[in-house]
C-alpha cells in the first residue's frame, strides 16, 4: 500500500502526534528523541503514555530502538473498554487524560479508564480543570449522555501521587459541527480549593484570597473546599485551586494553580496562590473565547473530525501548543483552518484579540464502532 | 284519432314556496359535502378504542415512513457534469446512442467514442457520457461513479446476463438512476409479438429496478442513427432527471479522468523504458471535497499518493446566466480530449493530432472558447512569472536599485521562456520546440486549438505536429490574434486580484520558486508540507533570535510585493499584546514597509500593459492600507508559507545573488525546542499586571455586571418595551402611565455610550428596524403553528448548516478557498501522480475509463475485515473457504482469501468449509480498511466472458476488528493404558508434561459417552496423564478432548491491475487460482480415503443359543409366557390311514362295464331331459297365448259393458235435463 507515514523529530508534542496518528491511521516515526541529551531517549512518563495507548488500542505496533531515540508507531484500532493504568508520577494524570479525552469518543466500545498517579501538579492541567473545562467543550460537540463522566476518587499530589481518577466516555459515530462564536458574559465563577495532607484551613485561606480579587467583578462566586483525608489523600502533601468562569452561553474559562511539590523549589503561601490563581483566571478571561486556552486543541480536533460542514469556534490567542497542533492536523488530515483575528472595538472592554477559527470537517466517521 | 299530437306540459321549476326552499337547502348541503361527519356523527363515532388506536398508529406509520433522515445539502452551486453511463452487451447500439445524443445536444458528430465525452446539455446541466464495454471490470468501476445509467437491451434477443450482472453490481454499490432503452425493435415484423415482447421485457425490468422504471423504445434506425424524435425525447428525459445522493459517492471525492498526460522525463524513459511514470490526470471533481496530497485509488491500477492537485479553468463551462430560453450554438460545448475533439487522438504508444480536412474549420470554432480558458491559464502563469522575474529586481531596487530597462529586457526574454517554464511539467519539451519566433507563434496556436495536449505530443511526434500546426496557421490566422488580445485582458484581471488578497501569497511564492529551480518548484507548489519542514517552521517561530533573522531572510527571499507588505503589517502590529506575535514581529522592519510598496507600483508601471495601470496603482495602495489595518497574518504564522519551508534550499542561491542577508540557523536552539516539555498549558503574558485598575477595567464587560451591548442591555430592552407597550392604565390605582418619548430615550442611550457620538438618523433608523423586528417576532411566536416536530427542527437545522456552508467561503478567491475546504466538486482539476507503473501509460486504452477515487484518512490501510456474506442465488456453486475470491469493495477490486464462518449460539465464530446455500454467513478477509456498512461484490474470476452468472456473492462490511478469532474444532485422541475403578491413565493425547499442564481440568469424553476430566500429568511416559471418569472405562475405549483451534486469516491482498494489461487483453486478468482450478490444471486427483469408499456389505449369519428357562420359573410363568411344549400337528399315523383297494381283473371288468352302462344311461337321460324341456317350453308358450287371448276377450267385454253403462248414464242425464226444460 502506498500509505506513507509521517516523520518528526524530537520528543515535544509526542502526545499530539500519537493521538492524531491513531485517529488518522497514519504511521508515524519520531526520530532523535533527546538524542543530544545526557539521558537520551524516551522518559518513563512517555513510555507510560505509550503503554496506555497500547492498552486502549488493538493491533497497534510500537517499535522503539535500543536507545529510545527513535519511535515508530503503527496505529491499530481503538478498542476502549475497561482500562486500568498506573500513570508514571513524573507527569500528572492530566497529561495522559488529555489524550484519552481526544480518543475517547472514537473507540469501539465505551471507554472506562481508571488512571492512578498524580492528580494535581503545577505543570500539567489537573484533573479538576479537565473535569470542569474540557468536558463541557466536548458536550458542545454532542459527546454527552450518562456515560460521560470524570470522577476523582482519590487525590494525589506531586511528587508522590497516589490519586485515582475514573474517566468514562461514550462512543460516537460522527461528531456534529459547532458554531461557537458568541462567548457570552460570565455569569458565575466556581472553583475547587483542595488540600491534602495539610491543614484543612489552607483551603479556606486560598478561597478568601481568591475571592478578594474576583469579587471586584462578580458577586456570584462560590469556591468549594475539598479536603481529602486518609486513603483518599495520596502520598504527598499539597494544596491548590481551580477556578472556572461560566458564561451565559455555556462556555467555560478556567485557571488553576497548585502548590509546588514537596521538596522542589520554594513553598508557596496559600494566600499568594489564591491571588495568583485569580489573576490567572482574569488573564484567561482577558484572552477570552468560547474555549479556554488549555482546551483549544481539543476543540479544534473535534472540529476537524466533524462532518463535512463548516464549524466555527472563537478562541483567545492561540497557544504555542495549539499552533503546533494545527500544523499536525494539516499533516495528518490535510485540513487547514481559516484563521481570522477579531479585534475588540475601541470602547469595548472585553479583553484582547480573539481568533475565529473556521474549518470544514473532514467527515470522519468512527470506523472502530461495530455495525449491528 | 285525428292525427293531432298532444303536446305535453313542460316542467315548471318552483322558485318559491316550500319545495323550492327544500331544494335550496339540499343544494347547499351538497356543496358542503365534507360535513358528513357532522351530519351523521353516529356513523363516525368511536366504536372501539383499540381499533381507533390501530388506525391512528397505522396512519402515523405511513406518515413516518415517508420521512428520510434529513442530511445537510452539500451539493455545490455549480455541480460537475452528470455521469451518464451507457451499458449493455456488445452490438446493442451503445456507441450509436451516444453519438445520437451528442448530436442531439450539440449538433456535432462524433465518430469515435473514446473515453468520456462532456457536453453542455442545457443552461444548468452538463453531461459526461461514458461508454461501458462488456468487461466486468469496467462495469464494476463505472457503476461506482454513474449518476445515470442508460441500460441498452436488445429487444430482438431479450435480456442478457451482462444486464443482470450490471444491475446486481449497481445494487451493491448504491443504486444510481437507471433507465432502460430497448433497441433493435425493427427486427420484429409482427406487431403483436412486438407488443408482447415489449410488455414482457418491461415487467422483468421493473422487477429488477422498481415498479414503473422508465423504459425507452428506440424503434428503428434511419441511416445508421436512431430516429430523431426518439433521441430528442430521451435527451429531454435525461436533462430533467433528478438524482438521489448515494452514500459512497457523497462521502468520497472522485474524478472520471477525461485526459491524461505523461510528464516523465523523456531522457529517463529513453534510458529506462520501464521506469515509473509521472502522470497528470484531468477531470471534473465529483463527490465531495478533495484535499491536496491525499491518497487516491485508481481502480485497476492501485493506490497512490497525489503529489499535486491544481484546479484549471472549466474546459466545458456552463453558459453565463442570462434570461433566455435556449442555448446558442456557441454555448453547446463538447469536450472529449480522448476522442480527439481538441484535435488529439491517443494511440497505443503515441498521440496524434487528428484534423480531418472537412472538419477543421468547424472544429476549431467550436472548441475555441474551451481552449481560450486553458490559454488564459497558461497566460496567468506567464504573468506570474513575469512578476516574479520583476519582483526579484524590485528587492534590489529597494536596497540597491536596478534600472527598469534591464527588467524589461529580461522580461522579454522571459516571455519566450515563459512557455518553457510555465508549468513545471512541460518545460523541457517546450524548450526543444521553441527555437525561433515563428515556432512560438505555432505554440500559441496549438495551445489555443487543443489545450496542452499538443505540447506533450510535440515532443513525441514533433515532425508530424509541426506540419499539422503549420496547416492550422495557414488556415486560421485570425483567431490567434483575437486570442492574444484576450490574453492581455486576462492578465489585467489577474494581477489586481493577486494584490487584493493576502491569502494568495502562497501562489505568488510558488511561482517565484518555480523560476528558481525545478526541484524546488515542485516541492513548493503544494500547499501542504512534509512533516520535517513544518517541524522546522515551528522551531523557528518560537525562537526569537532565529525569527528575527528569519524575517529578514524571508523578506529578502520572497522579494514579492505581497511579502513585503505582510512584513509591514507585522511591524505595525508589533505593539499588540499577543505573546506569540510579539516574539516574531518585534524586529523593526519598518524601514522595509514603505519602499517596497512604492517600488511594486513603480514596477508595475514600468512593466505593465497599457490599460490597467492607472487602476492598479490605486488598488495596490488601497490593498496596502487595508492590510495595514488588518490583523497580522496569523495563518502565515501557523501554517508558515511555502517559501519558508524551502529556505534552506534557497539559502545558497540567495547568497550568490545578493549576499545582502543570510539566514543563520542556530542548530542547537532548534534541537532544544524539539525536545522541550510537552505541555498544553499556555503560560500567561507577564506584561499584564492584574493589580492595575486599567487592566481590570479592560475586561469589565466580560461579566454580566459589565456594560451590555445595545441590543442586549436589560435596561434598554425594558425601555423599548415600554415604548411599544408603555401606555397602560393601572386599574387598581387608576393611574395612567405614559410611555417615555423617543427623545429622552435617545439622550439616555447617548449617556450610556459615554459620549460616543453617533449619527442621530442612523440610531433612529436602527431603532425603528429593531422595533419592527421585535414586533414581528412577537407575532410569529403567537401565530405560527407550534406543532413543529422533531423532524421539522432537524430539517431546519440542516438547512441552516447548508446555508452556512455555502456562505462561509463564498466571497473568497478559489486559490485560498481550496486550501481551506479542499477542491470542491464541480472544479476541473489536474491531479499529478508520480510513480505510476509504466504499463499504465504504455498500455493506455481510452475505451477503459480511468477513475480516480479519493480515500479518506484511514482507508489507505490494510487490515482485517469482518463481513456478512451470502452466496448469490444465481451463482451455481458454493464457495470454499480459503479459495481466493475477487472482491469489489469501496473503490477497489482485489483478490483475497476469505475464511467463512458462522456464529454459534455462544458467540463463537466457527469456521465453515463452504458457504451455506441459502443463508448468510460471516467472512473474514485481509483487505483495505473500509467503513462499516459498505457493500461488496465477490467474483471468482473477472477474466473472459462466461455463459453463467459471474457474481458469486454479495455482502456488507460489519466490523474492522483485528482480533476476531475464527476457530475450528480439534479433537485430541488418547488411549487408556491402565484402568483402575473410575480412574484411568491415558497416553497418546499430548507429548509433554507442559502440554498436559495446560489442559488440567479440561473435560474429556469417550466415544461411548463416558465423561471425565484431566487430573494431572504423569511423569512417564511423557504426555500421559491421570483422568477420572464417571464410569469404568474399557481398554478398548478411545478418549478424546474436544477443543477449538484458532484459524488465522491468510494475509493476501492482491489488487486487480487490469488497466495495466496490454491493450486488447485487459479483460484477461487472472490472479491466484482456486484449489479446484489448480487441481484441474495440474491434473491432480485426490485419492479418496479407503474408509470412505463404498463397498458391498457382507454380513455373516449369526447363531443364537436356545433360551433355557428353568422348570420352576416355567411353572410360575403365566400361560402366555410359558414356552409352548405342544408338538405341531403332523401326518396321520399309518394305523389310522385306510388301505387302498386293488381290484381283481374280473372285478375291474365289471366296474368297466358298469361305468360304460352308466355313461350310456346318463346320455339317454340327458337327451330325454332336453326333449322334455323343449316340450314344456312349447306348452308354456301355448298357455301364455291362451291367457293373453282370454285377457283380451275379458277386456273387450268390459269395455263394451262400460260403454253401455256410460251411454245409459248420459241418456239418463239428458233425459233429466230434457224433462226440466220441458217443464219450463
Amino acid at each position: 500500500m502506498a500509505s506513507h507515514g509521517l516523520s518528526y523529530e524530537g520528543c515535544n508534542f509526542l502526545r499530539q502526534r500519537l493521538v492524531l496518528s491513531t485517529l488518522s491511521g497514519k504511521r508515524v516515526k519520531i526520530k532523535s528523541i533527546r538524542s543530544k541529551d545526557d539521558e537520551p531517549g524516551l522518559r518513563d512518563f512517555e513510555a507510560s503514555f505509550i503503554r496506555l495507548l497500547d492498552k486502549v488500542t488493538n493491533g497497534s505496533r510500537i517499535e522503539i530502538n535500543q536507545t529510545g531515540t527513535v519511535l515508530v508507531y503503527q496505529p491499530g484500532l481503538l478498542y476502549g473498554g475497561t482500562v486500568e493504568h498506573d500513570c508514571n508520577p513524573q507527569r500528572s494524570i492530566g497529561y495522559y487524560l488529555e489524550a484519552l479525552l481526544m480518543l475517547g469518543p472514537f473507540m469501539k466500545t465505551p471507554l472506562k479508564a481508571t488512571l492512578r498517579g498524580v492528580t494535581n501538579d503545577p505543570t500539567d492541567p489537573t484533573v479538576d480543570l479537565l473535569k470542569s473545562a474540557a468536558l463541557p467543550v466536548m458536550k458542545n460537540f454532542g459527546i454527552d449522555g450518562e456515560g460521560f463522566d470524570l470522577k476523582v476518587l482519590k487525590r494525589g499530589m506531586a511528587p508522590g501521587g497516589g490519586g485515582e481518577v475514573v474517566f468514562t466516555c461514550p462512543v460516537r459515530r460522527t461528531i456534529r459541527p459547532v458554531q461557537l462564536t458568541e462567548p457570552g458574559k460570565i455569569k458565575r465563577i466556581r472553583g475547587v480549593a483542595y488540600s491534602v495532607r495539610v491543614s484543612p484551613q489552607m483551603a479556606n485561606r486560598i478561597v478568601e484570597s481568591a475571592r478578594s480579587i474576583l469579587n471586584k467583578f462578580l458577586p456570584d462566586i462560590y469556591i468549594y473546599t475539598d479536603h481529602m483525608k486518609g486513603a483518599n489523600s495520596g502520598k504527598s502533601p499539597g494544596f491548590g485551586l481551580t477556578l472556572v468562569a461560566e458564561t451565559l452561553s455555556g462556555s467555560f474559562l478556567s485557571a488553576e494553580m497548585s502548590s509546588t511539590p514537596q521538596g522542589q523549589g520554594d513553598p508557596i503561601l496559600p494566600e499568594d496562590l489564591g491571588r495568583n490563581c485569580a489573576k490567572l483566571l482574569l488573564e484567561e478571561i482577558y484572552r477570552g473565547g468560547c474555549v479556554d486556552s488549555s482546551n483549544q486543541s481539543l476543540a479544534l480536533l473535534l472540529m476537524t473530525l466533524g462532518q463535512q460542514d463548516v464549524s466555527k469556534v472563537l478562541l483567545g490567542p492561540l497557544s504555542p501548543y495549539t499552533i503546533e497542533f494545527l500544523r499536525h492536523i494539516r499533516d495528518f488530515f490535510q485540513l487547514m483552518f481559516k484563521i481570522e483575528i477579531q479585534k475588540p472595538l475601541e470602547d469595548e472592554r472585553k479583553g484582547g484579540d480573539k481568533v475565529l477559527m473556521t474549518c470544514v470537517g473532514v467527515g470522519y466517521s468512527n470506523i472502530n464502532k461495530t455495525v449491528k | 284519432m285525428d292525427g293531432k299530437v298532444k303536446k305535453q306540459k313542460q316542467h315548471q321549476q318552483k322558485h318559491s314556496g316550500p319545495k323550492a326552499e327544500k331544494k335550496k337547502l339540499k343544494q347547499k348541503n351538497d356543496s358542503v359535502e365534507e360535513d358528513e361527519r357532522k351530519r351523521n356523527p353516529k356513523a363516525f363515532a368511536v366504536q372501539s378504542a383499540v381499533r381507533m388506536a390501530k388506525t391512528f398508529h397505522r396512519a402515523q406509520d405511513i406518515k413516518t415512513k415517508k420521512h428520510h433522515i434529513p442530511i445537510v445539502d452539500r451539493t455545490p452551486l455549480e455541480p460537475p457534469p452528470i455521469v451518464v453511463v451507457v451499458v449493455g452487451p456488445p452490438k446493442v447500439g451503445k456507441s450509436t446512442l451516444i453519438r445520437c445524443l451528442i448530436k442531439n445536444f450539440t449538433r456535432q458528430k462524433l465518430t469515435d467514442i473514446c473515453g468520456p465525452v462532456t457536453i453542455v446539455s442545457g443552461k444548468k446541466r452538463r453531461l459526461t457520457f461514458v461508454e461501458c464495454n462488456n468487461d466486468i471490470n469496467t462495469m464494476i468501476d463505472v457503476a461506482k461513479v454513474a449518476d445515470l445509467v442508460l441500460m441498452l437491451i436488445d429487444a430482438s434477443f431479450g435480456f442478457e446476463m451482462e444486464t443482470f450482472e450490471f444491475l446486481n453490481i449497481c445494487q451493491v454499490h448504491g443504486f444510481p438512476r437507471i433507465m432502460g432503452v430497448l433497441t433493435h425493435l425493427d427486427a420484429f415484423k409482427n406487431n403483436k409479438t412486438l407488443r408482447k415482447t415489449k410488455k414482457n421485457l418491461k415487467h422483468r425490468f421493473w422487477t429488477e429496478v422498481y415498479q414503473g422504471a422508465k423504459l425507452f423504445y428506440l424503434s428503428g434506425m434511419v441511416y445508421g442513427e436512431y430516429q430523431n424524435q426518439e433521441v430528442k425525447n430521451l435527451g429531454r428525459f435525461i436533462s430533467v432527471m433528478k438524482f438521489r445522493p448515494l452514500v459512497w459517492q457523497t462521502s468520497h471525492p472522485y474524478v472520471v479522468v477525461d485526459r491524461l498526460e505523461d510528464l516523465t522525463d523523456h531522457e529517463r524513459v529513453r534510458t529506462d523504458p520501464k521506469c515509473d511514470r509521472t502522470v497528470s490526470l484531468y477531470g471534473y471533481l465529483r463527490g465531495t471535497h478533495l484535499k491536496n496530497k491525499g491518497q487516491v485509488h485508481i481502480p485497476g491500477v492501485g493506490d497512490f499518493q497525489v503529489s499535486d492537485v491544481n484546479f484549471l479553468p472549466d474546459p466545458c463551462p456552463l453558459p453565463d446566466t442570462q434570461k433566455k430560453r435556449a442555448l446558442n450554438e456557441k454555448e453547446r460545448l463538447l469536450y472529449a480530449p480522448m476522442a480527439g475533439v481538441g484535435g488529439v487522438v491517443y494511440d497505443k504508444d503515441a498521440v496524434y493530432i487528428d484534423l480531418p480536412a472537412s472538419h477543421v474549420r468547424q472544429l476549431q470554432e467550436e472548441v475555441r472558447p474551451t481552449t481560450e480558458l486553458v490559454q488564459s491559464l497558461i497566460e496567468t502563469h506567464v504573468t506570474l512569472d513575469a512578476k516574479m522575474a520583476a519582483s526579484k529586481v524590485s528587492l534590489f531596487s529597494g536596497s540597491a536599485s536596478l534600472d527598469p530597462t534591464d527588467i524589461n529586457d529580461e522580461k522579454q526574454e522571459g516571455h519566450r521562456e515563459m512557455r518553457v517554464w510555465d508549468s513545471n511539467t512541460q518545460r523541457e519539451r517546450r524548450k526543444v520546440v521553441f527555437t525561433g519566433g515563428e515556432k512560438e507563434e505555432q505554440s500559441d496556436f496549438s495551445g489555443s486549438s487543443s489545450d496542452e495536449d499538443d505540447d506533450s505530443s510535440e515532443s513525441d511526434q514533433e515532425d508530424q505536429e509541426q506540419d499539422e500546426d503549420e496547416k492550422n496557421i495557414t488556415s486560421h490566422a485570425p483567431p490567434v490574434k483575437k486570442q492574444k488580445l484576450e490574453e492581455i485582458k486576462g492578465e489585467s484581471e489577474v494581477i489586481p486580484e493577486v494584490l487584493a488578497f493576502a491569502d494568495s501569497e502562497d501562489e505568488l511564492e510558488k511561482s517565484e520558486v518555480e523560476s528558481e529551480g525545478e526541484d524546488e518548484a515542485e516541492r513548493a507548489g503544494d500547499s501542504g508540507h512534509s512533516s520535517e519542514e513544518s517541524k522546522e517552521e515551528s522551531d523557528e517561530e518560537e525562537n526569537e533570535d532565529e525569527v528575527m533573522e528569519e524575517e529578514t531572510g524571508t523578506a529578502k527571499g520572497y522579494d514579492s510585493e505581497e511579502e513585503e507588505k505582510s512584513g509591514g503589517r507585522h511591524a505595525v502590529d508589533d505593539c499588540r499584546p499577543h505573546s506569540n506575535f510579539k516574539l516574531i514581529w518585534r524586529p523593526g522592519v519598518v524601514s522595509f514597509v514603505c519602499p517596497p510598496s512604492v517600488c511594486v507600483i513603480s514596477l508595475f508601471l514600468s512593466t505593465g500593459a497599457l490599460k490597467w495601470k492607472e487602476g492598479l496603482q490605486q488598488k495596490a495602495t488601497e490593498a496596502f492600507l487595508r492590510h495595514q489595518e488588518a490583523a497580522p497574518n496569523l495563518r502565515k504564522q501557523v501554517y508558515g508559507s511555502v517559501v519558508e519551508a524551502d529556505d534552506s534550499e534557497e539559502d545558497n542561491e540567495e547568497e550568490e545573488l545578493g549576499g545582502l542577508f543570510r539566514v543563520s540557523r542556530p542548530q542547537k536552539s532548534k534541537k532544544v525546542q524539539a525536545n522541550a516539555l510537552d505541555c498544553s498549558h499556555f503560560n500567561p503574558d507577564t506584561s499584564h499586571n492584574w493589580d492595575l485598575e486599567e487592566m481590570l477595567n479592560s475586561i469589565r464587560d466580560c461579566f454580566v455586571t459589565g456594560t451590555w451591548e445595545e441590543g442586549q442591555d436589560a435596561a434598554m430592552l425594558l425601555k423599548e418595551d415600554e415604548e411599544l407597550y408603555g401606555d397602560f392604565e393601572d386599574l387598581e390605582t387608576g393611574k395612567v402611565h405614559k410611555g417615555s418619548t423617543g427623545e429622552q430615550d435617545q439622550a439616555e442611550v447617548s449617556d450610556e455610550d459615554r459620549g460616543v457620538k453617533v449619527d442621530d438618523e442612523e440610531v433612529q433608523k436602527n431603532k425603528r428596524l429593531e422595533k419592527k423586528r421585535r414586533l414581528k417576532e412577537r407575532f410569529d411566536a403567537e401565530y405560527d403553528d407550534d406543532d413543529a416536530t422533531y423532524f421539522d427542527d432537524l430539517k431546519e437545522e440542516m438547512q441552516k448548516q447548508a446555508e452556512l456552508n455555502r456562505a462561509e467561503f463564498e466571497d473568497m478567491d478559489d486559490e485560498s478557498r481550496v486550501q481551506y475546504e479542499g477542491f470542491r466538486p464541480g472544479m476541473y482539476i489536474r491531479l499529478e501522480i508520480s510513480s505510476l507503473p509504466c504499463e499504465f501509460v504504455t498500455n493506455f486504452d481510452p475505451h477503459y475509463p480511468i477513475i480516480v477515487g479519493g480515500l479518506s484518512t484511514s482507508e489507505g490501510n490494510v487490515g482485517y475485515l469482518q463481513m456478512r456474506l451470502k452466496k448469490h442465488r444465481w451463482y451455481d456453486r458454493i464457495l470454499k473457504t480459503r479459495d481466493p475470491l475477487i472482491l469489489s469493495l469501496g473503490w477497489r477490486r482485489f483478490q483475497t482469501i476469505p475464511l467463512y464462518h458462522i456464529e454459534d449460539h455462544n458467540g463463537r465464530h466457527r469456521l465453515l468449509k463452504y458457504t451455506p446455500q441459502h443463508m448468510h454467513c460471516g467472512a473474514s478477509i485481509w483487505g483495505p480498511i473500509t467503513p462499516q456498512g459498505t457493500g461488496f461484490l465477490a467474483f471468482q474470476s473477472v477474466s473472459g466472458v462466461k455463459a453463467n452468472f459471474r457474481i458469486a456473492a454479495t455482502g456488507v462490511i460489519l466490523d474492522l476488528d483485528k482480533s476476531v478469532t475464527i476457530v475450528k474444532k480439534l479433537k485430541l485422541i488418547g488411549y487408556p493404558y491402565k484402568i483402575f475403578q473410575n480412574t484411568c491413565f491415558i497416553k497418546g493425547m499430548f507429548n509433554t508434561v507442559l502440554e498436559v499442564a495446560k489442559f488440567e481440568g479440561a473435560s474429556i469424553r469417550t466415544v461411548s459417552g463416558i465423561r471425565g476430566q484431566i487430573k494431572k500429568a504423569l511423569s512417564t511416559p511423557p504426555g500421559a496423564f491421570r483422568a477420572t471418569f464417571e464410569d469404568r472405562l474399557l481398554m478398548s475405549d478411545i478418549v478424546f478432548l474436544r477443543s477449538w483451534y484458532p484459524v488465522p486469516v491468510p494475509q493476501l491482498y492482491n489488487p486487480i491491475t487490469s488497466l495495466l494489461l496490454p491493450v486488447g487483453q485487459k479483460d484477461t486478468w487472472s490472479g491466484m487460482r482456486t484449489l479446484g482450478q489448480l487441481k484441474h490444471d495440474l491434473g491432480i486427483r485426490n485419492k479418496p480415503s479407503t474408509d470412505s469408499l463404498y463397498k458391498t456389505i457382507t454380513r455373516a449369519p449369526r447363531h443364537f443359543n436356545q433360551l433355557h428357562i428353568p422348570k420352576e420359573l416355567q411353572k410360575a410363568l403365566p400361560f402366555k409366557s410359558k414356552p409352548k411344549l405342544q408338538q405341531l400337528k403332523g401326518k396321520t399315523p399309518r394305523d389310522l390311514k385306510r388301505p387302498s383297494v386293488i381290484r381283481e381283473p374280473h372285478e375291474r371288468k365289471v366296474v368297466e362295464l358298469l361305468r360304460a352302462l352308466s355313461t350310456v344311461h346318463n346320455y339317454k337321460k340327458k337327451a330325454a331331459h332336453t326333449v322334455h324341456h323343449a316340450k314344456h317350453k312349447e306348452f308354456l308358450q301355448q298357455k301364455e297365448k291362451e291367457e293373453e287371448a282370454k285377457l283380451k276377450r275379458k277386456k273387450d267385454a268390459q269395455k263394451k259393458l262400460y260403454r253401455i253403462m256410460g251411454q245409459r248414464d248420459q241418456k239418463k242425464l239428458r233425459s233429466s235435463l230434457k224433462g226440466t226444460t220441458q217443464d219450463d
